[in-house]
């Protein structure tokens, strides 16, 4: 019985000790294949952020400044980034040091401490002074960006859901501009020149941001608010609303053109020659009634006369919640419609045109929508039924908080005829 | 047979019994009343019942070990100011039922906060023997309670004195003295924060004699009285050009507004007999103002003319549709008139392109030969 009682703990010790082997060994399996597990995520994500700077088709990258003011900013925020930088990998390392460094290996509790001044102070005064250096340059670069004495060309921009609307008042700058000028979608400036927008909204917050020309600036409802604009070269340059304005925000888009300063004359002769009926008795003709029937309680196509001889004057204010839609004019000469959320031109063309070099850039976009280039299939979809291309308050089932407004363009119901004939219509806009 | 606890009970059960009779008797409309009394008549039975149940929870005089340990053997403890503050607020009440609304609000609230507190302070005297447990189980239940309480009551008061202060001061010294406090008090909290080791009755001190201080010159300046405030006066306009001159018809007090001075569609100037516009962005003064369709623009007038003026937008006339009569309709609307150095705020937004109308669209003052400047509308 001894005997029995003096092995059996020794087998007992044996087995714990083989035990305690294996589960070491599964542990260190375990600990491999946890790192493993997480080894790949962390590496997939390292990877996706280091190669998505890499990135060629990234038309709003605010460190590839193509204007004056973008530039400003640009500068400005280089070097914090790198001192930003540093300090981030001294922190890392401080706290990476002092996680493996002090980790809890079973030993006592340090002595407790309160407070070290000279520490305390030097790690207030560092920030301070780092902020200061960063406080001064960022202050007069504000100064920079708001000068408006050096203006050569002002545009009004007025936002509301969701397109933005630019209008061009009689001016001596731009070049001259005898009468005022209503465009939507796309800004067309003259390159090199000092283009003053002047920003405000029809109804909510929206706030104005083309990436490559310089930051951002709120759309205040009943406020005016400034914003330089400066092109180095003729190209066009994509923007973002950047202030969440409601259901439509994500398609509220907006593209700058710049334009020599010849073909920026040729755009502005453009926008103000008279308007051109089409040929009697053509599928055209007939588009521009059915234009007049459906479409001018809305939009404004200048010059369009009514059956009884005087100009149609479209009344957006009493159907649509912001009071206007866009001018269609000179459709054709834009190659975006619909708060530039779509392409009047193929993929093919718009690639082309946004891959033409400056020089010959100006002449490209003058060209307007061709027939070849038109996407008269995203047209069509528009025309059939808008709301399933962009989404809209406009039911006209459930208008009941806004007065009966619609916010957007309703579905029409028009016919794969009409379709045709509007779509005739609106090509020659240009 | 009736215990004392069941005699206070009882007697409470016949007052509110009586009250009940007499107010359903007397009164019309008094169900909710008589609902209210009828429930608290059953419950003070109920608890005269559970009183005579429990014989007020007396102990039998002959358990010793009982007796030496109940908190009804301990001595008699201190007497109590909630009475006295009860009694204050139950003097104070037809009093403030014949002087005023507050006098009575405030008696209810002393009634109510001495009656709360004395009963509390009498139910933990007699927690138990102990008198420092008592104390503590006292303080863990009112503290929570009485020191925010407090310490909104103390510091209404420090801010009240403090805005009589700021209201008796002219506006320039108001600005200094404000400078001056927040700075001594930031002083004083970096100094204490700076010595630990300083004595909480000297960090008691301070602000007591702060506190006294602030609340001293509040008084004094409230007996003084306020400052002159300027008033902004808008003189009345006697030339009716643009319907008939109502008081809410503008912001009279536009020119003291900060929102109607900055980043507006346009500021238009009348100057010696000439009208001219300010927009922001465009250098030198403007004849013609460029504001966009339908979109709310909002324009200032300032009249620096010895005569008072008013702004008129004229945004042209359309012809509608009524019943089958064709009316004219006209979009124009105005300012107050405006005295000499005064400004008003008009709110814009035209309807209509301008080559809609054969008239050009205008800002305009009537009375004046140089007053318009052109509107365009694109």
């Amino acid at each position: 019985m001894s005997h029995s009682c003096a092995t059996k703990p020794l087998q007992s010790n044996m087995t714990t000790v083989k035990n305690v082997q294996n589960q070491s060994g599964d542990s260190m399996t375990s600990n491999s294949t946890r790192r493993r597990r997480w080894a790949m995520p962390v590496a997939a994500v390292a990877a996706f952020t280091v190669l998505s700077g890499c990135a060629k088709d990234a038309p709003q990258d605010t460190w590839q400044p193509a204007g004056e003011n973008a530039r400003k900013i640009h500068d400005l925020q280089v070097w914090p980034f790198g001192i930003a930088g540093i300090v981030l990998l001294i922190v890392c390392a401080a706290v990476g040091y002092s996680v493996f460094k002090f980790r809890d290996r079973g030993q006592a509790i340090p002595k407790q401490s309160h407070g070290k001044p000279s520490l305390e102070i030097a790690l207030t005064v560092l920030p301070a002074l780092i902020l200061i250096g960063i406080g001064i340059p960022t202050v007069s670069t504000l100064f920079d960006l708001a000068k408006t004495s050096d203006t050569e060309c002002v545009v009004n921009v007025t936002g509301q859901q969701w397109w933005w609307e630019y209008d061009y008042p009689a001016q001596a700058g731009c070049g001259g501009i005898e009468k005022p000028i209503v465009t939507s979608g796309q800004l067309v400036i003259p390159a090199g020149q000092h283009v003053l927008l002047r920003i405000s909204s029809r109804d909510v917050i929206h706030s104005y941001w083309i990436p490559k020309l310089n930051g951002k600036r709120d759309a205040v409802p009943g406020r005016v608010q400034t914003l330089r604009m400066q092109a180095d070269q003729p190209g066009i340059y994509s923007g973002q609303c950047t202030e969440f304005c409601g259901l439509s925000h994500a398609y509220m888009r907006m593209e700058a053109v710049s334009l020599d300063a010849a073909g920026f004359k040729t755009w502005v002769d453009n926008q103000l020659k008279p308007y051109t009926a089409p040929t009697a008795d053509s599928k055209y003709s007939e588009g521009e009634a059915l234009f007049i029937t459906n479409c001018t309680r809305c939009h404004q196509v200048n010059g369009i006369l009514g059956t009884d001889g005087k100009e149609v004057i479209a009344r957006p204010d009493k159907y649509v919640y912001p009071g206007v839609a866009p001018n269609l004019t000179n459709l054709m000469t834009r190659t975006t419609f619909a708060g530039a959320a779509f392409d009047l031109q193929t993929e093919a063309c718009k690639t082309r045109l946004w891959n033409t070099p400056p020089a010959q850039f100006t002449a490209a976009y003058l060209e307007g929508v061709t027939p070849q280039c038109l996407d008269i299939v995203q047209l069509r979809e528009w025309l059939r039924n808008p709301t399933t291309k962009k989404p809209m308050y406009a039911d006209p089932t459930k208008l009941a908080t806004t007065g009966g407004m619609y916010r957007g363009m309703p579905n029409l119901g028009l016919t794969e005829d009409q379709i045709d004939k509007l779509v005739a219509y609106l090509t020659e806009r240009k | 047979m009736f215990t004392t606890g069941s005699k206070l009970f009882i007697g409470a059960s016949v007052i509110a019994l009586a009250t009940a009779i007499i107010h359903g008797t007397t009164q019309d409309n008094s169900t909710v009343g008589i609902i209210g009394l009828v429930s608290a008549t059953l419950a003070l039975v109920f608890l005269a019942g559970i009183n005579l149940w429990v014989r007020d929870s007396n102990v039998a005089a002959d358990d010793a070990a009982v007796a030496a340990t109940a908190a009804a053997s301990t001595a008699t403890p201190p007497g109590s100011m909630w009475p006295l503050i009860a009694g204050l607020g139950a003097a104070l009440l037809p009093v403030g039922l014949v002087v005023g609304r507050v006098i009575t609000w405030m008696s209810i609230i002393v009634l109510i906060v001495a009656t709360v507190e004395w009963m509390v302070q009498s139910w933990s005297e007699r927690a138990s023997g102990d008198a420092a447990y008592n104390t503590m189980v006292r303080r863990r239940i009112m503290h929570p309670l009485e020191l925010p309480v407090l310490g909104a009551i103390g510091l209404g008061i420090i801010i009240f004195s403090f805005s009589r202060i700021m209201l008796y001061l002219p506006a320039v010294a108001g600005a200094i003295a404000f400078s001056a406090v927040s700075s001594i008090v930031l002083l004083f909290g970096a100094l204490f924060a700076a010595k630990r080791n300083v004595g909480r009755s000297l960090v008691a001190t301070v602000c007591a004699i702060g506190a006294v201080g602030i609340i001293g010159a509040g008084v004094t300046s409230a007996i003084a009285g306020s400052r002159e405030i300027v008033k902004h006066e808008v003189p009345s306009f006697e030339e009716n050009t643009c319907g008939i001159e109502t008081d809410g018809e503008s912001d009279d007090h536009a020119s003291r507004a900060v929102a109607a001075k900055s980043n507006l569609a346009a500021t238009i100037v009348l100057s010696g007999g000439k009208l001219h516009a300010e927009v922001i962005g465009v250098i030198g003064a403007q004849d013609t103002v460029t504001l966009a369709r339908s979109k709310y623009s909002y324009i200032r007038f300032e009249n620096l003319d010895a005569e008072p003026r008013r702004l008129v937008a004229d945004f042209g006339t359309e012809t509608v549709d009524v019943n089958g009569t064709a009316v004219e309709e006209s979009f124009t609307t105005c300012t107050q008139a405006v005295g000499q150095g005064g400004a008003q705020f008009l709110v814009v937004r035209p309807v209509l392109p301008s080559n809609a109308s054969e008239t050009p669209f205008t800002l305009n003052v009537p009375g004046v030969e140089g007053g318009v400047v052109t509107v365009i509308v694109p």
